[in-house]
């Protein structure tokens, strides 16, 4: 217990540490609130410049970006009805009508608190709930996670993207890169194509970036002429009066935010709109009707997703399986610098968990610091010109990529896997699944080896074990229902029962 | 789930491109190692292929039966020329970092690309690109040392220089 209070203290003792995670929260803010650069382009970028750093600054920079980035959207989704990033979709319904009226100050400041409030719930139940979880998955067979793998790709497919062909088509490949290059375990070579180049496998930051950084940054070539953004951050600390009013709901919308970050596959995004969706059906009435600047529409979402940071290292930390891509890029940093996330770091390297627990506390009080303050000098960078700001991204991304392995080959295989996701990007495929598959793909496949090696290769030996395991079949029925309920199949079924019904 | 009605200019290709990539790598999963066991090397590449080979067929052939939108032009709104310039020169940047080394032609680079982008003038651009490449040089190279390689310029040594010169005045 003393142990661990000092690992939490470790961040904010060192001057070093404070120093990053302070810097981080500040480049996440406005990296969440410029349009077009987002959480996930930089911290695919920022794994790639913090590998040869210690664990711990490198984690620290990379924790405040992610935290201060989910904040950051809110900003230009209020003030200019753009989402900075995909949490803050909710956040504009309300939020713009408040600024149109001449409130945005108002907003902002509630925002800020709101956010502020949400994200330390969620690292609350991360420090509770996640020694427990791990404790939980020592038990887990091979097999479970395996399902929980294909659970969290499926989830991520089905919901962010609209179309799950797609978003399985996504996963899959992803996990067939993830499998390039020699097996791990009996050296045969995998999609080699006999190719010295191929034998090394891909590296999976080049992946990122490309997707994520390259992608997003040729996309953002089409609005090239919108104007730049002209930001006012004033400095509006709510009353405590208005605080307290709201807290009961904001109570209520982290408690979902908790929960939906911690599905495997779920994240900030959905769990910001179901909060949304809450607030409007518990507030019976508001003083400003939805959709035109009431301020619980602002409250529930932004609590929802910083309390859905928290809830989504929940799984990322006790299983390694990551909640969405930011927390599938968040492994990969673990991964480069020799962690290996899942029940046993909990256990071999506690001083990790408690270490991250306490610079994600951190990056929340910082948080709430630079956004009440708002520091104008840095609202130049916010209206930085697209001209300008691409270039450098795309600068950036080739930096990023060539930095860890010191190849160029893996230039070339952000740039490829940059103009693929571009076009993936057109037609709706969605990006998110890739990462996730290529983050996953060791550890299905290890996992499928192990179960079925266990079971002396006997698939119905493997199906008696999920069947008797109450935990691998909840697991297995979850994996078929998601799958059904986004089949045809399951239309037919519907409209046949309801017939029968009627 | 309702297929959608139309299709954007390129789509279909795309999916017809993937279905055929899938086939390949279908292909190529086979040859790892066959159906030898369900623990074989090759079982979790056969098992994802297929899956990828499925999902673009369904795919193609449900964007084979939508329209065509009509209003998306491959070369307007797909791939228009800004965007294809800019790719070109990423990868012409990619092809001259090694020979010629990362000061120069991120400099090239950068001058050409944000004068192409902003049409703004020569001074304007050429201000901007050298003072932004200082910052990421003074940054990346010092801050995270990242080495870049080094091609034409004599940067380790002019570092190494100005570090006699800093430790020389200590």
């Amino acid at each position: 217990m003393f142990d661990s209070l000092m690992y939490f203290l470790t961040v904010w003792t060192q001057p070093e540490l404070l120093f990053l995670v302070g810097l981080g929260t500040l480049a996440g803010i406005y990296v969440g609130a410029i349009p077009g650069l987002s959480v996930t382009m930089a911290v695919s970028i920022l794994i790639s410049f913090t590998f040869s750093w210690d664990v711990y600054p490198a984690i620290s920079l990379m924790i405040g970006t992610y935290m201060g980035g989910v904040y950051g959207g809110s900003r230009t989704a209020i003030l200019l009805n753009i989402p900075g990033a995909p949490s803050a979709i909710a956040t504009a319904m309300d939020g713009y009508p408040m600024a149109q009226k001449g409130e945005a100050g108002v907003a902002i400041g509630v925002t800020t608190v709101m956010s502020f409030v949400g994200g330390l719930i969620g690292i609350l139940v991360l420090a509770v709930a996640a020694p427990l979880v791990s404790d939980f998955a020592l038990g887990f067979q091979p097999r479970d996670y395996m399902l929980l793998a294909v659970l969290g790709i499926l989830l991520v497919g089905s919901l962010s993207g609209g179309s799950l062909l797609k978003g399985i088509f996504a996963g899959a490949f992803g996990i067939a890169i993830g499998a390039v290059g020699m097996d791990p375990l009996t050296f045969t070579e995998r999609f080699t194509f006999d190719t010295q180049l191929m034998r090394g496998g891909v590296s999976f930051i080049a992946v990122m970036i490309g997707m994520f950084g390259v992608s997003e940054a040729l996309h953002q070539l089409h609005h090239i002429d919108t104007p730049a953004v002209k930001q006012k951050i004033g400095r509006i600390v709510p009353s405590w009066g208005v605080v307290r009013k709201y807290l009961p709901l904001s109570m209520q919308t982290s408690t979902i935010g908790v929960v939906i970050g911690a599905l495997p596959g779920t994240g900030g995004d959905i769990a910001a709109l179901m909060a949304y969706d809450h607030a409007k059906r518990v507030t019976k009435n508001p003083e400003v009707p939805f959709g035109e600047g009431a301020m619980e529409g602002l409250v529930a979402p932004e609590t929802a997703n910083n309390a859905a940071v928290g809830g989504a290292f929940i799984p990322m930390m006790t299983l390694g399986i990551p909640g969405d891509a930011v927390t599938a890029i968040m492994i990969g940093a673990l991964f480069i610098h020799g962690l290996n996330p899942g029940p046993m770091l909990m256990i071999d390297k506690p001083d990790m968990f408690w270490f991250i627990v306490g610079a994600l506390s951190l990056a929340n009080c910082f948080m709430l610091i630079f956004g009440l303050t708002g520091i104008r000098v840095f609202t130049k960078i916010v209206e930085m010109p697209r001209a300008v700001l691409i270039p450098l991204i795309l600068l950036l991304s080739i930096v990023g990529a060539y930095a860890v392995n010191n190849s160029i080959t893996d230039i070339y295989w952000m740039l490829g896997f940059g103009v693929f996701g571009y076009f993936m990007k057109h037609y709706d495929y969605p990006l998110g699944p890739v990462i996730l598959g290529v983050i996953l793909s060791r550890l299905l496949d290890d996992n499928w080896r192990r179960a079925i090696i266990s079971e002396r290769e006997s698939l119905p030996r493997f199906f008696e074990g999920i069947i008797t395991s109450p935990l691998s079949l909840t697991l297995f029925v979850a994996v078929i229902l998601i799958f059904v309920s986004q089949t045809p199949l399951w239309g037919s079924v519907k409209s046949r029962l309801a017939r029968k019904a009627a | 789930m309702t297929p959608p009605k139309t299709r954007k200019s390129g789509e279909l290709a795309f999916a017809a491109f993937l279905s055929l990539a899938s086939l390949v790598l279908l292909y190529n999963a086979y040859a790892i190692s066959g159906f030898e066991a369900l623990s074989a090397p090759g079982a979790i590449p056969m098992a994802t292929t297929l899956v990828m080979v499925i999902t673009t067929a369904i795919i193609f052939i449900k964007t084979n039966r939508a329209k065509p939108d009509g209003e998306t032009s491959f070369w307007v709104d797909i791939m228009p020329l800004r965007i294809a310039v800019v790719t070109l020169m990423l990868i012409g940047y990619a092809l001259a970092l090694k020979p010629i080394g990362f000061l120069p032609t991120s400099a090239v680079f950068l001058l050409v690309v944000i004068k192409y982008l902003s049409r703004r003038s020569w001074a304007f651009s050429i201000g901007i690109s050298l003072l932004s490449l200082v910052i990421i040089y003074l940054v990346f190279r010092i801050v995270f040392t990242v080495l870049m390689p080094a091609g034409i310029v004599p940067e380790g040594e002019a570092l190494a220089w100005v570090r006699t010169l800093f430790s020389g005045a200590n």
